[in-house]
């Protein structure tokens, strides 16, 4: 790995954090003076809803954050005024009215959405301009209202809680937890903003000390657990609140230990002594990489990565991105991703926004890798959500096949409708046709290995068509008007459309865990499952099957069979590459469909 | 009007859901008005957060995670106990530390390679997919509340509104805090799985701090803050079926709206009281003041 202060990114993510460190030592100490820890974590959570909102409106992501915590803080700046409210009351109540309001938007007013759950820890990557302004306007007004301010706050810190300062404070501290969204993250802004302050009011009570000693332990902690994030490839928010958290558990007991007997103060400074050393000295753990004459190249998600595996062989070494089981849709690049990019040539993505974040990646990286976008010549293609075919496709075979004759040839034109559903591998003649253009890439930026390439590719190809024919052979037992699956994530119409398969509704009306169902919603599956006799439903395997269970144990189906939608099975697994996926895809809801009669083989 | 009413009770994914609430509306509406007189608002937001290590703990290391959850849980209110101690930190600044140290360590844990997905999600359950099994839990976990606060109630009416003075009585505040503590993390540990950290702080806090707004005395309180909670749950659910909305948002929104209207009676009342006040002592100070300020 190479040197992390080369790098762009990660020069933005230090220069960030040192002004976050110095918003948190001027406001830090009024947080803990003042009792507005509770504040200070609920305001960044509550930037929820700005998000989804954001997100759904397609405006920046920072306004959103911004204008949901600014109203947050205006509706608790009047409650903390009533006496008769209890503060901590009345800001539990804000922040669930708030979050329930996110998750309504995100489940019943956009349907999907996806990068939301990125800012509840913080990424290295999400740190860009409009972050750092904001970071720099934060530590510009912090400063100037502690300047004017301090003493009168300082002063109602042991008194009242009311009048124009307060509100002025409870607005700078909303202003703080936004601007610290980017880099530790929602749910962990108090690592940054109350945490350092906590810790240093143990040792120092006096004003204007106690500041500049926050402001220079939450510079270290942050600086410290960048570089760690950086080096273990972990969401910096979380690095930052452990080592924050440890920092604090020394300290105490140092001082509960010079307090009880003072003549134990060896002991005590050590511990001190060991708590500067949490902070400073942290291995690094550089190793380095055998290279080889081989070229290295680049695959975001998990079908992608075993596609150009298949093609490559022994030609290529494949830096996969994604890993089994986690979200391609919501996924926040890491570190060690850019580093992945920075050394391959080629980079495959999937396409179709469900791997938008690779471009990113690569601009990041600075590499002159080649994208190659998958998705761009796809023969069967479908709109989100609708079904409806805007499809040439090339082999008559595809409907040749299906005897039974199921009508769901309203093949329109409909391009421009919406957007195309991304799961495209579903249909292995896609597959196929991203066999061809992975061999083409791998090609040309490998001229010498053509002839294993390309042999390669031939032998994919062949096994590709003989799972499609085993798969259709294997649904074929199923007599058409039977062959029903209801399933909680609308994945598969590819497999559905090619193989004769009618897919009845989604229980979970979005993708992310942010989504919920509503209980009509689930009342009419119920009634849809039970008046069309649906043996089986089938949970999909990346995502919480509690809901899927409850429907099923209701309705008498089954839900025991999963089906891979959006992710791979475990590496070493059958199911961990795409034609073992789609075999096990088949399997299930053969076995599902007839109430476990029937069950196939199918050999890959 | 009436089969609008009673076609959605017939559905057994809102009737599971609605006893569900309504088990868990007899606890908040009891330890929820402790939990609001004493303070406690966010150690009941963030308490559910310190699951997370535990959680990624017991399935790394192929434990149940119930047990996972509850050590976390143990964990992490002890701690917050151990913090609140230090003179120089307000309890309000340990749960901050504290949760915040042990979240990151969740997150952080739930990182390695070995974690199974979808952990984080525990944390956001799902309403409708309450079972029998989550009812009779929360049945027998409100008896459990019912019975632990019916017996100490003249120890908990001692300390909990007087602090100062219980010690005099021969009461110490840190038993209420344990009792607090304990029952507050035994109703995460049941409620959060089934129904997701969101739901249940609200349902927690909700009905306390609405019924705390309505009366003083702690009896009809807690009957007032039943009564909210159950009828926001019906009202949530109504909406979550009609309307087609997220369901443990819509109680959620339901629980809030509440809050929101015996904010506004309170306000009307003080308004109403200030005023006959006024009115009826003429020329007593306190009016005076009132009248030169406005003047």
């Amino acid at each position: 790995m190479f040197d992390p202060f080369a790098l762009p990114f990660f020069q933005r993510g230090i220069v960030e954090i040192l002004m976050l460190a110095s918003v948190s030592g001027l406001l830090g100490v009024w947080i803990v003076l003042r009792g507005l820890a509770f504040y200070a974590h609920a305001v960044g959570t509550a930037a929820v809803p700005g998000l989804v909102l954001a997100d759904g409106l397609g405006f920046s992501a920072i306004f959103g954050a911004f204008g949901a915590a600014l109203v947050m803080a205006a509706l608790i700046a009047l409650l903390l005024r009533r006496r008769s409210v209890g503060g901590d009351s009345a800001t539990a109540l804000v922040l669930a009215g708030a979050l329930a309001l996110g998750v309504i938007l995100a489940s019943d007013v956009f349907g999907s959405q996806g990068s939301v759950d990125r800012l509840l820890f913080g990424s290295l990557l999400a740190i860009g301009t409009p972050e750092l302004i904001l970071a720099a306007v934060a530590a510009l007004a912090a400063a100037v209202a502690t300047a004017i301010f301090g003493p009168r706050w300082l002063a109602a810190g042991f008194t009242d809680r009311s009048g124009s300062s307060d509100s002025l404070l409870i607005a700078l501290i909303a202003l703080a937890a936004v601007a610290a969204l980017a880099a530790v993250g929602a749910l962990l802004a108090t690592a940054i903003l109350v945490v350092p302050a906590a810790t240093t009011r143990l040792i120092i009570k006096r004003l204007p000390l106690w500041q500049l000693t926050t402001a220079a332990l939450a510079a270290a902690e942050g600086a410290i657990g960048m570089t760690l994030a950086y080096q273990l490839n972990v969401p910096p928010g979380a690095a930052i609140a452990v080592l924050a958290g440890i920092v604090f558990a020394l300290v105490a007991i140092a001082v509960l230990i010079h307090q009880r007997r003072p003549r134990l103060a060896p002991l005590a400074l050590t511990l001190l002594g060991l708590s500067a050393l949490a902070v400073a000295g942290c291995g690094s753990d550089d190793g380095g990489e055998a290279s080889s004459s081989k070229i290295t190249v680049a695959a975001t998600t998990t079908q992608v990565g075993d596609l150009v595996r298949e093609v490559g062989g022994d030609a290529v070494t494949v830096k996969q991105i994604l890993t089994p089981n986690s979200e391609a849709h919501d996924y926040e690049p890491r570190p060690n991703d850019v580093g992945a990019v920075a050394a391959s040539k080629i980079v495959f993505a999937s396409g179709l926004g469900l791997d938008a974040w690779s471009t990113k990646l690569v601009k990041e990286s600075g590499s002159e890798a080649e994208v190659v976008d998958l998705s761009s010549g796809l023969p069967v293609s479908y709109a989100t959500g609708e079904g409806e075919v805007h499809a040439d496709e090339k082999e008559g075979e595809a409907h040749a096949d299906e005897k039974e004759g199921e009508a769901h040839a309203d093949e329109k034109e409909a391009h421009g409708h919406g957007e195309t559903d991304p799961h495209w591998w579903h249909d292995l003649t896609n597959l196929e046709a991203a066999t061809t253009e992975v061999e083409t890439a791998l090609i040309a930026a490998d001229p010498a290995a053509k002839d294993q390439i390309t042999a390669n590719a031939d032998a994919y190809r062949a096994t590709i068509k003989k799972v499609d024919k085993q798969i259709r052979a294997c649904l074929n037992k199923v007599p058409a008007n039977e062959r029903l699956i209801v399933t909680d994530h609308d994945a598969f119409i590819y497999f559905t459309e090619r193989y004769g398969v009618t897919s009845k509704g989604a229980a979970f009306p979005s993708t992310s865990t942010q989504g919920q169902a509503s209980a009509g919603e689930v009342a009419a599956l119920e009634k849809l499952i039970r008046e069309a006799k649906v043996n089986a439903i089938f949970p999909e395997s990346s995502l919480n099957p509690a809901l899927a269970e409850r429907i099923a144990s209701d309705t008498g189906a089954s839900s025991d069979y999963t089906l891979y939608g959006d992710t791979l099975g475990a590496a070493d697994s059958p199911e961990g590459t795409v034609l073992g996926a789609e075999a096990a895809n088949a399997k299930a809801m053969v076995a599902g469909m007839t109430g476990g009669k029937e069950r196939c083989r199918i050999e890959p | 009007m009436i089969e609008w009413l009673l076609e959605p009770l017939s559905e057994p994914i809102v009737a599971r859901s609605l006893a569900e609430l309504a088990l868990l509306g007899l606890v908040s509406g009891t330890l929820g008005c402790w939990i609001v007189l004493a303070g406690r608002s966010y150690s009941a937001e963030s308490l559910a957060h310190s699951m997370l290590p535990g959680l990624v703990g017991a399935a790394l290391l192929g434990l149940p995670l119930v047990l996972g959850g509850a050590i976390g849980l143990a964990v992490g209110a002890s701690l917050i106990a151990l913090v609140g101690r230090i003179k120089v930190l307000s309890s309000e600044i340990a749960v901050s530390v504290v949760i915040t140290s042990l979240f990151g360590a969740g997150v952080l844990l739930g990182l390695a390679p070995a974690t199974p997905a979808g952990l984080g999600g525990i944390l956001f359950g799902d309403l409708l997919a309450v079972g029998f099994g989550e009812i009779a839990l929360a049945a027998g976990y409100a008896a459990i509340v019912l019975a632990i606060l019916f017996v100490l109630h003249q120890g908990l009416l001692a300390t909990g509104f007087d602090r100062l003075n219980a010690k005099a009585l021969g009461r110490s505040p840190a038993q209420l805090d344990l009792v607090l503590a304990l029952l507050l993390a035994g109703a995460t540990l049941v409620a959060v799985q089934a129904l997701g950290n969101l739901l249940v702080v609200a349902m927690l806090i909700g009905p306390a701090a609405s019924a705390r707004l309505l009366t003083q005395r702690i009896g009809p309180m807690m009957m007032v803050a039943v009564a909210i909670a159950w009828v926001a749950s019906l009202a949530g659910l109504y909406a979550s079926y009609h309307a087609e909305l997220a369901a443990g948002a819509a109680v959620t929104c339901a629980l809030v709206v509440a809050f929101a209207a015996a904010l506004l009676i309170r306000s009307l009342r003080e308004l109403l009281a200030s005023d006959t006040r006024r009115r009826s002592r003429g020329a007593q100070s306190r009016g005076l003041r009132l009248r030169s300020r406005r003047a």
